[in-house]
This record gives C-alpha cells, structure tokens and sequence, in this order.
C-alpha cells in the first residue's frame, strides 16, 4: 500500500467528521465572538437615525415578524422554532450579551450582511433601510422569551 | 323671433365657455388623478412630479401580491391588495425630492422597490 493512502483516508475521515453539527467548546466559542464583535462586523459608530418611539417599535416588530421570525420567533430568542437549539454554529438568543453588547450600527450591519457561516443571511435588498433600522429598535426593546408565542408557521 | 335670437346667445356663450375656461373635474375637487401600478419589484411610473399646493389624488393598484406605498416626507400610507386599489387624496405642502418605497413585505425584492416624487414649487 501506497504510504499516502492511510494519510489520505484519516484526513477524509476527519473531514467528513469535522462536517458533522456538533456544539462548538468554550474556547472556540469565545474566540469567535471576539472576533465577530471586534474584527469581522464594521459600523461600529453609525447610530440608528429613526428615533425610539411606539410607532418605530410597532413598525420593527412588524418588519421582524415578516422576516425574521422564522429562525429566531417572534421573540427574538427562538421560542418555537424547532431547530434553534440545533443549528452549529448555535443561533444566539437576540436577547442575550452576545448580541446585545453589538452597537446599532453593528445589529445594521449584521442584518444587512449576515455573518458567515453562522447561517444568518444578508437583507440588504430584501429589507429597505427603515425597516431595518425598526428591527434594531424592536431588538433593543424585545419581549420576554415565549411571551408571544410560537411563529403560525410552525404551529400548523 | 326673440326666442330663437336668445336660443342664439345661450349657444355662442356655452360654446365660448367651452373654449375659453379650463375643463371641469370631477370626483376630488379639482384633483388631478395619478394611477400607480406595483407589482414585485417596482411601480410604474417610478417617477412622478407634483405641484406644490396642487391637489392630487393617488390610486395605487397592486398587480399581484399585496403592496404599499410609504413616503412619510409627503404623508402617504397606502396598502393594498393583489387586484385592488386604493385612492388617497394629498396636496403637497413642501417642494422637494421624496422617496417612497413599499409598505407591505412582498419577497425579496421588496427592500429596492422604491418610487420617486419630485414636487415643484
């Protein structure tokens, strides 16, 4: 046997492992969050031109339950979605430090375009600026997890 | 006699009038009608210029799924649904540039379907 060819199928083997879902160690976990909060996602110092009121609220909850429920509910922190708990690297609750230390400009930018690989896809487009901007006052503002329920889509 | 030179008078000044004042509209006052159409992604027209201190009335109709229209700088909030239309009366109090875009999530399109309003002075 060729010498190459058990090298060959380990390094298969561990790519083929290495794709499986599993949950990332704490330390991976960290790095990447550092990296994510202080390399990858730009405008840290834009601030969110639409004022906080109950209309700008009214308007990104009603932005983010056209679009963004599906994978985070309509709470922002994936109540009743049923693969939120499965998704690697693991979907974050909107709610939770992580994402809540991201300045406004920073949530802007990660709804404009997404994070890779993380799954979240880029909205520039799809979503116009304001609606975007209401979405980062509604997760500013989010209810308290399962206070509204699970998204129809998945109640059905 | 009288009668038929009276008849004579009466004919010269309608036909006068015809020609020398502007037509009447009907409906809104004096408003002049736009007709929008939105289907995904866009309206036609995407352009249109207004007076400022002219009344209009708007009528936007969706082609397809439901759509909106939103220009907070002119006050417009329009939402309609596929096949119907919706008419909104305005008179532009500021001139300017605005934009509007779509008020109604519609795919993913829906973040670039915008319009333009010019209002002259």
């Amino acid at each position: 046997m060729h010498p190459s060819i058990p090298i060959a199928l380990v390094g298969a083997a561990f790519l083929v492992c290495g794709c499986k879902v599993s949950k990332p160690g704490v330390l991976e976990t960290r790095v990447v969050v550092a990296t994510k909060h202080h390399i990858i996602v730009g405008n840290k110092s834009q601030t969110n031109p639409l004022p906080y009121n109950q209309d700008n609220l009214i308007a990104g909850k009603e932005a983010f339950g056209h679009y963004c429920v599906a994978c985070h509910g309509l709470d922002g922190q994936g109540t009743g979605v049923p693969f939120a708990a499965a998704m690697s690297p693991p979907m974050p609750s909107l709610a939770s430090p992580e994402v809540q230390t991201y300045t406004d400009g920073q949530l802007k930018w990660v709804i404009d375009n997404g994070i890779w690989p993380s799954g979240m896809p880029a909205s520039k487009g799809i979503l116009n600026d304001d609606e975007i901007w209401s979405i980062v006052i509604y997760l500013r503002h989010l209810p308290s997890a399962g206070s509204l329920g699970e998204p129809e889509m998945y109640s059905h | 006699m009288k009668f038929k030179a009276l008849i004579s008078i009466m004919d010269v000044l309608v036909i006068t009038a015809t020609l020398v004042l502007p037509p009447h509209s009907s409906g809104q006052g004096s408003s002049q009608r736009i007709e929008i159409v939105a289907k995904r992604f866009d309206y036609t027209p995407n352009d249109v210029t207004l007076k400022k201190g002219v009344p209009v009335l708007l009528v936007l109709t969706s082609k397809d799924v439901e759509h909106g229209l939103k220009v907070p700088g002119l006050n417009i909030l329009l939402k309609v649904k596929k096949g119907e239309s919706k008419e909104l009366a305005l008179t532009p109090s500021q001139a300017g540039t605005f934009t509007g875009q779509c008020a109604v999530f519609c795919g993913n399109g829906h973040g670039s379907m915008k319009m333009t309003f010019h209002v002259t002075e």
